[in-house]
């Protein structure tokens, strides 16, 4: 069922030996939604949901039990269930190990657990461009640019069941 | 969540990462090929380890990951024909500047290894490289293992216990006769038992 940890019914969690508490809607593992959610808190989901989740400034968690189809923004995002869709994060992306994720990742950062099962397609903030100097003859070849990107990750029965 | 490598001391860094191997100067000249194209693209085909994601994402345009290693696993596990892994490839022709298949056609019989061949010949750009890694006898493991790229290039080998793969262990000639569509472009004999190859597509 839909949560809402609030007062007394707060989540904390621990945080440099502080605990804080952390307002955040629970979405559970009873509940398919399918359409568009927007919100203004974290959001966990132990459900199923599919289409779009836009919450730009808050924290989204896909729990071992949620099975998210979605395109996904949101400041963060930890996912252990299942994801499949694209994601924009204006900060951190966590991947589990528990973790089934299928898509694209626009972040700051990332950071992954051995053990993911994982097809993506990740573009990071880089770094400012440093050219090595060559150890080797450079490879002189030219070649065509790509008129098509590659085929974006479209199976839908990617953890092999 | 695990620790950057960066936030570690030296001291605790083969703990973290794995044993530490040697310097990889292939993938110094992998990284200085890629870093000539434009809008880069990278195919890394595991195992998924969180470090080399950073490392690679942070210097190519485009960073694609997909994961053999743990679908290969699945499957055997399931007790599933290998075969299907390779619909998991299904990107288009002439897609990437360059291919990280590490160890992985170690772990692939001849009939396997020569689709995945087939397919990384397919996938590369004209131009396009790919990295082989080979273990000899004396370092080959049935344990699965991370090629870690550390600081530098270093290379640490961080077992995969979820993992349970077959070896099938490849001589240097071997590895030189399966990827024949390629141009060999580079070896390195990094340090005892250990090879590195660069293969690039004409």
């Amino acid at each position: 069922m839909l949560k809402k940890s609030k007062k007394a019914n707060v989540e904390s969690k621990v945080s440099n030996s502080s605990v804080t508490m952390v307002d955040r809607t629970i979405i559970g593992d009873q509940i398919y939604i399918e359409g568009t959610i927007r919100g203004e808190e974290d959001l966990l989901i132990e459900g199923s949901v599919k289409g779009s989740i836009e919450m730009k400034a808050y924290h989204l968690t896909v729990g071992s039990k949620g099975q998210v189809e979605a395109e996904v923004h949101a400041a963060n995002v930890t996912i252990s269930g299942k994801l499949e869709g694209n994601i924009s994060a204006t900060g951190r992306v966590e991947i589990t190990k528990e973790a089934d994720f299928n898509g694209e990742i626009k972040a700051k950062s990332i950071s992954v657990e051995d053990g993911a099962y994982l097809k993506a397609v990740i573009e990071l903030e880089r770094e400012p461009t440093q050219k090595a100097v060559p150890l080797g003859k450079p490879e002189a070849k030219a070649f065509s640019e790509p008129t098509k990107e590659p085929l974006v990750l479209a199976g839908k029965d990617s953890k092999g069941n | 969540m695990a620790s950057s490598a960066t936030d570690l001391n030296h001291k605790d860094l083969n703990q973290h990462l794995g044993l530490e191997v040697y310097t990889s100067n292939a993938l110094k000249l992998f990284m200085e090929h890629l870093d000539q194209q434009p809008q880069s693209r990278l195919l890394d085909v595991g195992p998924v380890c969180q470090e080399n994601i950073r490392f690679f994402a942070s210097r190519v345009w485009k960073h694609y990951v997909c994961d053999l290693f743990i679908r290969l696993d699945r499957y055997i596990r399931k007790g599933d024909s290998v075969y299907q892994i390779w619909k998991e490839l299904d990107y288009h022709p002439e897609s990437f500047d360059g291919i990280l298949v590490w160890e992985l056609a170690d772990r692939l019989d001849e009939q396997d290894v020569k689709r995945l061949v087939t397919l990384c010949h397919s996938m590369l750009k004209p131009g396009g490289m790919a990295v082989v890694m080979v273990m000899g006898d004396q370092i080959a493991s049935s344990e699965t293992r991370s090629f870690v790229v550390g600081q530098n290039y270093r290379i640490y080998l961080r077992p995969q216990p979820h993992l349970d793969l077959p070896l099938r262990g490849r001589q240097n000639r071997d590895v030189l006769s399966m990827m024949t569509p390629f141009i060999p472009a580079k070896s390195f004999i990094c340090r005892p038992g250990f090879m590195e190859f660069l293969f690039q597509r004409e």
